[in-house]
């Protein structure tokens, strides 16, 4: 039997694989949003109407390769024995969407999350219990319900979900349990509760004394570098309160960084278009927070 | 833990017709994860109940995402109310999903 999709011979072809790939992609779709779609990250997998299969994207193939496997870097550092353990305890995988409130300051924190590779969750500082902003970004580096590893129950910020994806969580109570048992898991903790302050600590001092175009740069950084996708999906209005600035003051560094050719902003779509370039105008500290928690 | 409120369709009408949807995905993979996630919260807030989803694997059955004119998924048709839509990707653009399920 003949298929109609390229396959490659071994690994050494693969890049030349990937180009026939993507033009046997072109060759079958004619409409114009559905291009869109695959050109933004957004698609998982084309059926080949010839044969009737479908068949995998390279980053669908490699999220599936991955498994039941967590993508969350603190629970990678258990051994399969540990891992396994803490899933018999209740740890469980749940889907998460964007707007998803995963505790409010003054409330029990029920479960703790780890959100896996793009997950994004903003932890958010309330004032006159309606303003908010954005005091520290949590991706698969980390852990959402930090205060439970330190025996206290009740939150002190905003969980809000700022991109969608998986997490694996567990309830409180099942967590502290396990953790009294896993020297592992306690010093994985230890080291990211340093990490996620300096990085508090950080955005602190970054509030009060830097630009808001170099500000909202750092932030794209760090929000592209856990979503670990292009385009980001932020509206000036989402954005200019996480940054705690009005809208309009979003609106000039946006299209400030734009005309630098930085990044390109269209219809809530953010596309980092220089990397380089952008951290050049972020504040030093993108960098600072970056190499905490590199070094934690 | 718990969704966050938004506002709601100002037509009343709109949500008084069934939606039945087809949602093509692959089991597990990001995108299709994703638009499960965005289209649960969509029908949670806007649909109240009032809506049949039917999730379908490609890998399990392509040959139905081919007779319903799906060649990527994660694809989200919707049947009813006609005229039929069909959408594309992870569902992250709410306003989209909304237009295209006509609320």
């Amino acid at each position: 039997m003949t298929t109609a999709y390229p396959v490659a011979k071994a690994e050494t072809d693969r890049q030349e694989a990937e180009v026939a790939f993507a033009a046997f992609i072109r060759r079958l779709i004619q409409d114009a949003s559905t291009l869109q779609a695959i050109d933004s990250g957004e698609v998982d997998a084309i059926i080949d109407p010839v044969s009737g299969r479908a068949i995998l994207l390279p980053e669908a193939r490699a999220a599936l390769r991955q498994g039941a496997a967590p993508t969350n870097q603190m629970l990678a550092t258990l051994s399969h024995e540990e891992y396994q353990r803490l899933l018999a305890a209740g740890l469980e995988p749940v889907t998460l969407a964007v707007g998803d409130i995963l505790h409010e300051p003054g409330e029990l924190i029920q479960q703790i999350y780890f959100p896996n590779a793009g997950l994004l969750v903003s932890l958010l500082t309330t004032v006159q219990n309606h303003m908010a902003f954005e005091i520290g970004l949590v991706g698969s580096e980390g852990m959402v319900g930090l205060p439970v590893a330190q025996g206290i129950d009740t939150a002190s910020v905003r969980a809000v979900v700022q991109g969608a994806g998986t997490a694996l969580r567990m309830e409180s109570s099942r967590f502290r349990e396990a953790l009294e048992t896993s020297p592992v898991l306690q010093r994985t903790l230890h080291r990211y509760t340093h990490a996620l302050i300096a990085q508090i600590t950080q955005t602190a001092a970054c509030n009060r004394f830097h630009q808001v175009e170099a500000r909202l740069a750092r932030w794209l950084l760090m929000a592209s570098d856990r979503l670990q996708s292009n385009p980001l999906r932020f509206t000036h209005e989402g954005l200019a309160d996480l940054l705690g600035v009005r809208r309009v003051g979003i609106t000039v560094a946006a299209t400030a960084l734009q005309q630098q050719k930085l990044i390109q902003y269209r219809r809530g779509n953010i596309t980092i278009l220089d990397r380089a370039g952008l951290e050049a105008s972020a504040c030093e500290c993108y960098q600072k927070i970056k190499d905490t928690f590199d070094r934690a | 833990m718990r969704r966050q409120q938004i506002a709601k369709s100002s037509d009343p009408s709109a949500v008084a017709a069934v939606r039945v949807m087809r949602l093509y995905i692959v089991g597990g993979a990001p995108n299709s994860v994703q638009a499960l996630a965005n289209l649960e919260r969509i029908c949670q807030q806007h649909l109240k109940g009032n809506y049949q989803l039917e999730i379908v694997d490609v890998f399990e059955q392509p040959l139905r995402a081919l007779a319903d004119g799906v060649i990527v998924t994660p694809s989200l048709i919707k049947l009813s109310p006609l005229p039929a839509t069909h959408i594309v990707g992870n569902l992250s653009d709410q306003h989209k999903v909304l237009v295209a399920l006509g609320l």
